[in-house]
């Protein structure tokens, strides 16, 4: 007994010693990292606990939930911010079951209907403006709803762009690579001041949803890269033998190539969605209060004003919140397809 | 008789193009005319009257916008090409970190990574200016101020000082596009097999060596693309520098849009730009990956 305890002690030693330490260099190199996370995180716990004020962030949790949402409506974003949770949840650790996967989809695809129902109001709910939506609220219906519309407006310009008509051809990979050459920050510009120019006089769109019409134009055009990707990978004779099965040319896109293609760019898909995530933070420059235009708003309050730190902070924690849960669903989804695959 | 129907079906997609387009430009033409707007670009010859922070070649407020747009541009340019040259040393040391044996080196830099993918660079861009230089003390951070100084007014390094906008963009910036490149030059250096790592190691080959002379040397045909897309991320994410009041093209087209009202004319100049400016990129990036291939071809 005795003898074995010390065996593993010395197996643990070993494995320890060839993990950390090959030679005298990586010692010290480990110690000095040691010393410094050490140090580092002990000011740092410091700082959270007896310098910082947190006052900022716990006395404005409905601010950045909510924005400037009526008070007593306050549950219903709330209502649908747990739903999508409980969504996500589900998609995560729910069974395989095939009943299941499918009716995931359309779950998720109510999501939308369920957000602007709770969040607009009508039919027995009072109506809400969308300028007084803001906050963590906007910032999700900004990424559902332009990934709602961008997804499909993606998958119809990658086959556009590998469509046999060379008018068509041009003319979407023409939007996918001018859309690819500016930044964001233009095509938000653009749909904040300029569509209003475009439309004619009467008909008015409000800014939230002009920021959707942006945000939607310039994704789907990365939607339709990445989807490109997949599409090439896609082998010729696997289109060859549909054809001689007799499917029609609509059959082979529905049940073929979209599909494959899509799991092909899955990774790559999810990268879009957290940078979409991520990017919707821009509209704090162009004047939408989301998360992190709150976040500006508060700072701009003579009574927070200089606390940067802990504002940041905190935003940058939900941020990431956010982003790696995106990251582990995506990372989900993608080894279930490939074990789907394999099992059929 | 299919082949005129394709014909057909090509040019009803264009016809319907020709008459949404109309319609947008028919409105934006009623609509310039209400506001008492026309589309024309004379303006540019009129003095800018606004003082720019930031300037590398003479400029005072009474030369052209045009002029006020030209150095935006050359702000633009500055930056990117600064940052681009950090991201890249960054970029690669962090690559190097995590293929590390260390235990606590890899941790650390996939720590960097995640830190740095999963929040939004304009809130990254903020925390440096207003955390990173705006709070610092005005006096200097170093008891010896002449050689090396870093305030809330920028650093500086002798006689070259930046001002705290251009450093916290530059810093903001470099560390965002590190993470990134970080990942494509992991990715590069993976997809050279396993065989070749092992076969120098076999042949005796000292590691350092074996890594520079055999696995780089492959790795780059991998990496050049990635990083070329990364640039040219990094030269549109550039834009973000209106949160952090540096004067770059964006920002400068904002107050000219702000004074005049002239939005379509600034909106083209501002594609025009990046166009102009992706070009740059992606053809100097073309022209290294060529040099790579054939300094490879050669051995």
């Amino acid at each position: 007994m005795y003898i074995s305890k010390s065996r593993l002690i010395l197996k643990i030693w070993k494995n320890l010693k060839t993990k950390l330490a090959n030679n005298l260099f990586n010692i010290l190199l480990s110690l000095i990292i040691i010393l410094a996370l050490v140090s580092i995180s002990f000011s740092s716990i410091k700082w959270i606990i007896f310098d910082s004020n947190w006052k900022v962030v716990t006395s404005n949790l409905s601010l950045f939930a909510f924005g400037s949402y009526p008070a007593s409506e306050r549950w219903r974003p709330a209502v649908w911010i747990f739903s999508l949770l409980f969504l996500s949840v589900v998609t995560l650790l729910g069974p395989n079951w095939k009943w299941l996967r499918k009716n995931l989809i359309i779950g998720w695809i109510s999501t939308l209907p369920l957000g602007l129902y709770l969040l607009y109001g009508g039919y027995g709910l009072s109506q809400v403006m969308s300028r007084n939506w803001g906050g963590l609220t906007l910032t999700i219906f900004l990424t559902i709803c332009s990934s709602f519309f961008a997804f499909p407006l993606g998958i119809f310009l990658a086959l556009c762009r590998q469509s046999s008509f060379s008018l068509i051809k041009k003319i979407s990979s023409l939007y996918i690579d001018f859309m690819r050459a500016i930044p964001l920050i233009a095509v938000l510009f653009f749909g904040q001041l300029l569509i209003p120019l475009f439309l004619p006089s009467g008909l008015e769109i409000d800014r939230v949803w002009r920021a959707v019409l942006a945000f939607t134009l310039f994704v789907s055009a990365y939607i339709a890269e990445d989807l490109r990707g997949g599409l090439q990978a896609i082998a010729k004779t696997q289109i060859e033998s549909a054809n001689s099965l007799g499917l029609s040319n609509f059959q082979i896109k529905r049940f073929i190539l979209i599909p494959q293609s899509i799991r092909i760019a899955l990774p790559s898909l999810t990268n879009q969605a957290i940078g979409l995530f991520q990017n919707t933070s821009l509209m704090a420059i162009l004047g939408l209060v989301e998360l992190l235009g709150v976040g500006r708003s508060i700072l701009a309050n003579p009574e927070f004003i200089g606390q940067y730190m802990e504002v940041y902070i905190w935003l940058a924690s939900v941020y990431w919140l956010f982003c790696t849960t995106f990251a582990i669903i995506g990372r989900h989804l993608e080894l279930k397809m490939i074990r789907n695959r394999s099992n059929s | 008789m299919r082949k005129k129907g394709r014909l057909f079906v090509q040019f009803l997609v264009l016809l319907i193009l020709i008459f949404f387009v109309s319609i947008i430009i028919n409105n934006l033409l009623i609509n310039l005319s209400r506001i008492g707007l026309g589309f024309n670009f004379n303006w540019l010859l009129k003095p800018a009257s606004f003082s720019l922070a930031e300037y590398s070649f003479s400029y005072n407020p009474s030369n052209s916008y045009a002029w006020a747009l030209f150095i935006g541009w050359i702000n633009s340019l500055k930056v990117i090409f600064t940052s681009l040259i950090l991201s890249t040393i960054v970029g690669i040391i962090i690559a190097f970190f995590r293929t590390s044996k260390n235990f606590f080196i890899k941790i650390i830099s996939s720590g960097y990574i995640t830190l740095i993918r999963q929040t939004p660079l304009l809130l990254q861009l903020m925390f440096w200016y207003f955390v990173g230089f705006l709070g610092l003390k005005s006096d200097s951070l170093f008891p010896s101020q002449n050689l090396f100084n870093i305030s809330n007014q920028g650093i500086s390094i002798g006689s070259v000082s930046i001002s705290s906008e251009f450093a916290a963009l530059l810093f903001g910036l470099s560390i965002f596009t590190s993470a990134y490149i970080a990942e494509v030059i992991r990715g590069g250096i993976f997809a050279v097999s396993q065989g070749q790592w092992e076969a120098f190691r076999s042949l005796g080959i000292s590691e350092r060596k074996g890594i520079l002379r055999i696995i780089i040397p492959q790795a780059l045909p991998a990496i050049i693309p990635g990083l070329t897309s990364q640039y040219l991320n990094l030269a549109k994410n550039s834009t973000l520098a209106i949160a952090v009041g540096y004067s770059d093209i964006y920002a400068i087209n904002d107050t000219v849009i702000n004074q005049t009202g002239r939005a379509i004319e600034c909106f083209l100049i501002l594609l025009i730009s990046f166009l102009i400016l992706n070009l740059l990129i992606s053809n100097t990036m073309e022209i290294i990956n060529k040099l790579v291939i054939n300094s490879l071809n050669k051995k």
